[in-house]
């Protein structure tokens, strides 16, 4: 039922190091750019602020949208890439 | 207070709570320190002051005014409240916050305004009910009726189920079990402070056809989100239902044939899982540990390692260890040195040994190498 994207993939099997916001699964083009706006440039920085959230995926999602403009699906997509990292290397 | 305050010594949490317990309102979040000063020599240290009767008159419809807001409403607008505050009544709702900060305060604030409007809503009503409830039967299910027609009126129900529970679960637990699957405001089920109390819906249910199609989409919506909040909570709940249903199983209503097809369907759907409160089940996603791990599929390594680091360590397999290198350089720069220096005599040594090797051969390039010879040691 989970059906990954390549960039979910490519995220989620590595520590993300210094990769830029766009990196992340759902942020495309336009969301990285209104994001690093807002001074989350790395995908680090928006990882912070799921952590702040205390790892809640809704929540997360809230806020993305808020903060970027994203619609659910790509919210959705982004918070569950970064659920599944923490999962992974946290 | 034995010391003497003045409250520009004192911590703007110490003033905060100060003005709290004096029934002050607070100014706005992440106001300076000097503002609680000020209201905290306004109202308190005036108890102390001489001439505190002019202040007074000015206060006192400020702070009355103030105050008739909170009794209204119990929770004024989460952006006049300081961040202890909002995480108190978040809290209160049942929710458990993380920190709250610049960037993480407004999804906070939205979130208390979501869970206060229906919260309000529902509570006013649930009064109401609670006492219509405590008469017979047939008034109940006929207010269950009308309380069906509403589209938000679940959250009464779960109000008046509550406050109702005591009193009538054995018989409603039939209908509640029906409809349970069919309605249920997840939302409100994780926050309801009453949950200890929480039949699932002892009637949530008088119309077990009806709505069904409406609310089978809100639920199926809504299902994944609730279950993962409600699991937890209503874990001890199904204890005390299941005895509920056997009781009433028992008893025998009429309207038991209809219900018993939709448990059963239920029961096939999902075999496995326990009776929650709601009758709602839905599987929590297990979580992806270690999505680096993923075995066949997607082949990724045990350790999470970069491709650039797996590139260097192929390399590095492949390559003659630096030391030996070096140890061969040094050897090669040792004879060529070796060899420069002692040039003429090697020469003279390879020669005398050619020279013995082809003294059958013709003179003549023994001569021309004599010849060489003579002019190398000639230049010396």
């Amino acid at each position: 039922m989970s059906t990954t994207s390549q960039k979910h993939r490519d995220f989620v099997g590595e520590p993300m190091g210094d990769k830029p916001v766009t990196a992340l699964s759902g942020i495309g083009d336009t969301l990285g750019r209104k994001l690093e706006e807002q001074g989350f440039d790395k995908a680090s920085v928006v990882l912070g602020q799921f952590l702040l959230l205390k790892k809640d995926t809704d929540m997360f999602s809230d806020w993305l949208k808020d903060a970027s403009g994203a619609n659910s699906r790509q919210a959705d997509s982004c918070a569950q890439c970064l659920r599944e990292w923490c999962d992974a290397f946290l | 207070m034995p010391f003497e305050e003045d409250p520009a010594y004192l911590s703007k949490s110490r003033l905060k709570s100060d003005l709290v317990a004096h029934n002050v309102a607070l100014p706005p979040a992440a106001s300076k320190k000097e503002i609680y000063v000020e209201l905290h020599l306004k109202h308190i240290d005036q108890r102390n002051a001489a001439d505190f009767s002019s202040d007074e008159e000015d206060l006192v419809p400020d702070v009355a005014d103030r105050e008739e807001d909170p009794d209204h409403t119990e929770i004024p607008d989460p952006r006049t409240l300081t961040d202890d505050e909002l995480k108190a009544a978040l809290l209160h709702h049942g929710v458990k916050a993380g920190p709250i900060v610049g960037t993480t305060r407004a999804v906070y604030e939205k979130k208390l305004k979501k869970l206060l409007q229906p919260d309000e809503s529902g509570k006013v009503n649930g009064a109401e009910k609670a006492v219509v409830y405590s008469d017979s039967e047939e008034e109940e299910e006929e207010e269950v009726e009308e309380e069906e027609q509403k589209a938000d009126g679940e959250e009464e129900v779960e109000e008046s189920v509550c406050t109702e529970s005591e009193k009538q679960t054995a018989e409603q637990t039939d209908l509640a079990k029906q409809e349970s699957s069919q309605a249920k405001l997840p939302y409100q089920n994780g926050s309801f402070p009453y949950l200890q109390c929480f039949m699932p819906s002892s009637r949530l249910h008088a119309r077990p056809t009806s709505n069904r199609e409406s609310k089978s989409k809100w639920n199926s919506r809504n299902a994944v989100k609730s279950s993962e909040r409600s699991r937890s909570r209503c874990k001890e709940i199904p204890v005390g239902i299941s005895r509920a249903s056997s009781v009433d199983q028992h008893s025998g209503l009429g309207s038991g044939p209809p219900q018993e097809p939709m448990k059963d369907i239920i029961k096939e759907i999902f075999p496995e899982t326990g009776t929650t409160p709601t009758g709602i089940h839905a599987t929590r996603r297990r979580p992806i540990k270690g999505a680096a791990q993923r075995p066949v599929q997607y082949g990724y390594p045990a350790t999470p390692v970069s491709p650039a680091t797996l590139e260097r360590r192929e390399m590095e397999r492949r390559r003659v260890p630096i030391r030996i290198q070096i140890l061969v350089f040094l050897i090669m720069a040792c004879i060529l040195y070796f060899i420069y220096v002692n040039l003429e005599d090697i020469c003279v040594v390879l020669l005398d040994s050619l020279n013995q090797g082809f003294d059958s051969e013709d003179g003549y390039s023994l001569q021309a190498e004599t010849e060489d010879t003579q002019v190398v040691s000639g230049q010396d």
